[in-house]
């Protein structure tokens, strides 16, 4: 922390005396405003930024997407003589692929930030993009949301547990397997429990989120068959999910154990879970909320290995499919869903901070 | 001499990280000695040539983990893509470490507008989903070498270094010492090299360390769904191999049982190396004794 700044001195230029430092003043006065646009801005600045190089990145892969759609039109049928130039060139126009690279990039930010459209896809082709994603999202955040939420509120009990028993055997135990397996991909943990309860046992299915022969609705079988083909990959996020919020629950808590209120606590006769709740793990909620809500902004990357071992229908799928099939609008709409919930959520954490946390400070 | 000293020290008071950086020596050692190690299976003949043997081999005396479909010994495969898993996690860990360094240096020394600069643009890097942008990098590299993969998965990896390297930077600029030292003329790239480095190896530590897994994950997930690149065959593609010819179903299971526990080692491993490192320069961190 600096000391306080120096007051503005005032300025002899009388023309720009009024607008900037009576601005300056302001903003000097109410240090949270001044944090809060200056934060505002960065955010701009970084979406601006992600989205820019996501779509150059990806408009500079080789091969010509709209030769692909043309021979899937040509293998289904749709018609079975040479493309004319005139229709190419009407695909072209209609997936936002004419023109340079700039005008290219210009009208699709124009459309994506005025009308949040981004344009037609090719994987389905003539439904929009935007709709073919909205379609798999609910996939996603389903199986992914509710493993993500378990894995966090069985992670917290146990590290808690575990930092709260330190030394005591169970809790060794709790430790040294969290170290060893919090960074394990979930998709070996997926590969293996499809390979004991699927393949061996059979007793649990192995792809698809459910089953065939029943229509999706609100019906007790449909979500009774949700649940039961989304078991084995929802399990596989939980196990290593939980074993890395263990990790950091632990850490958090460890360093605290020792302090003088804890002593004080105690000293006054609480009951032991009482001082672990009420007094040891309060400094672990909010870190582990802030934590929290970061990776559900990562959550829209969707697991792909995993969706892609079950065939899960969520985003993961369809973005390896999009992928393959050069299909621009759809990948490029699953990124950016992805770069723009990540950084909205981390800003709304860093607004919402503040006001929470006494402690912290982002602002001199 | 010192820095050696030092580092010996602090594996010495660190179980954790001696249990790692143990694993991992022996995982480099077998991939050291894959050369030899195929020729002892193959006896005179390379054990993973196409038909070498017969198909689908139970594991036995003769084929420690039997053969796969196209009769290659399995074992044998295993070994040899461990050594490329790793090749890929050094080559990425060292390039993104020294280009994290110098980031996180150049930000965190010199401060002001540079430093405004090179944080947003690093911050704008990390919020971009890696795996779209290497499947989609994988589309231009159908044979590429080793280490233009390592290279490439590197591009991704920098950012994470340079900003756990940056903070460190920060809350050590400020330190009387290095005060000290500016008054006393020392330039910039003295103070940096003697004063800061010394006192920021375990967070270089942890970057390699977090790149290099990373890495070695990024490849893996590309060959899973079969977009690896090609003329690479690392564990991730046995492990491809084994979901797309039906090794589940044949029941034939150390052609993924094996590669998983091989690099969920290699992953144990190298956290031990992060927490270890974490715990040395964070004391209030370590446990009582006896965990």
């Amino acid at each position: 922390m600096t000391a306080e700044a120096p007051p503005v001195a005032t300025v002899d230029k009388p023309q720009e005396a009024a607008p900037s430092s009576g601005m300056r003043a302001w903003l000097s006065r109410h240090p949270l405003a001044a944090y809060a646009i200056r934060r505002l801005g960065l955010y701009v600045v970084e979406l601006w930024g992600a989205l820019t190089i996501a779509f150059f990145f990806f408009r500079l892969m080789p091969g010509d997407p709209i030769q692909t759609l043309i021979q899937t039109l040509q293998q289904n049928y749709v018609y079975n003589a040479q493309a004319s130039a005139e229709l190419i060139a009407r695909y072209r126009h209609e997936f936002g692929l004419d023109g340079n690279i700039l005008t290219q990039y210009l009208r699709y930010m124009e459309k994506l930030v005025l009308h949040g459209d981004l344009g037609p896809s090719l994987i389905n082709y003539p439904t929009p993009a935007q709709t073919v994603i909205l379609r798999s999202l609910p996939w996603t955040i389903g199986l992914l949301g509710i493993s993500a939420v378990l894995a966090w509120v069985l992670g917290i009990i146990i590290g808690a547990i575990a930092g709260w028993r330190r030394g005591k055997l169970g809790s060794a135990i709790a430790t040294n397997l969290s170290i060893a397996l919090s960074h394990v991909p979930y998709f070996f943990v997926a590969l293996i429990l499809v390979y004991v309860f699927a393949y061996s046992m059979g007793v649990l299915p192995a792809r698809s989120a459910y089953d065939s022969n029943l229509s999706p609705g609100f019906s007790l079988d449909f979500i009774g068959s949700v649940l039961k083909y989304g078991l084995l990959p929802g399990l596989s996020i939980v196990i290593i999910g939980t074993f890395s919020w263990i990790l950091s629950t632990r850490m958090l808590m460890v360093p605290i154990l020792g302090e003088d209120f804890l002593v004080y606590a105690e000293a006054k006769g609480l009951k032991g879970w009482r001082i672990l709740t009420r007094y040891a793990l309060r400094n672990c909620y909010l870190p582990q909320i802030t934590a929290f809500g970061i990776s559900l902004g990562f959550i829209f990357n969707g697991n792909v290995l995993v969706e892609q071992l079950f065939n899960y229908p969520g985003l993961g799928t369809t973005l390896v499919t999009a992928i393959q099939q050069l299909d621009f609008n759809t990948i490029l709409g699953v990124t950016d869903m992805a770069i723009f919930s990540v950084l909205t959520a981390v800003l709304l954490l860093d607004l919402v901070l503040p006001l929470l946390d006494p402690r912290v400070k982002y602002w001199k | 001499m010192r820095i050696v000293s030092a580092v010996l020290r602090t594996i010495r008071n660190s179980r954790r990280l001696a249990t790692g950086l143990v694993i991992l020596g022996i995982l480099v050692l077998l991939a050291l000695f894959s050369p030899l190690i195929t020729k002892a299976i193959g006896g005179g003949q390379d054990p993973v040539e196409l038909a070498a043997y017969d198909k689908w081999l139970m594991p036995g005396p003769g084929h420690l983990l039997g053969t796969d479909q196209f009769g290659r010994d399995v074992f044998a495969m295993v070994v040899k893509a461990l050594a490329v898993s790793l090749q890929i996690g050094a080559i990425a860990g060292v390039i993104s470490t020294v280009a994290g360094v110098i980031v996180a240096f150049v930000a965190g020394y010199k401060g002001g507008w540079i430093d405004n600069v090179l944080s947003t643009f690093t911050g704008i890097l990390l919020v971009i989903p890696t795996f779209p942008l290497l499947i989609a990098l994988s589309a231009y590299a159908k044979n590429v070498s080793l280490f233009q993969v390592g290279v490439m998965i590197s591009i991704f990896s920098w950012p994470f270094a340079a900003k756990t390297i940056r903070s460190q930077v920060l809350s050590l600029r400020t330190r009387p010492y290095v005060d000290l030292a500016r008054v006393s003329k020392a330039r910039d790239l003295e103070i940096i090299v003697t004063e800061l480095l010394p006192n920021l190896l375990p967070f270089i530590g942890v970057g390699f360390a977090s790149s290099a897994l990373g890495a070695i994950f990024g490849l893996v997930g590309l060959e899973i769904i079969g977009l690896g690149p090609g003329g690479v065959i690392d564990l991730g593609q046995i492990i491809f191999n084994a979901i797309s010819t039906g090794a589940l179903t044949l029941g034939a299971w150390p052609m993924f049982v094996v590669p998983i526990a091989l690099l969920t080692l290699l992953f144990a491993a190298l956290n031990m190396v992060n927490i270890g490192l974490e715990e040395v320069y964070n004391p209030r961190l370590r446990g009582v004794a006896g965990e």
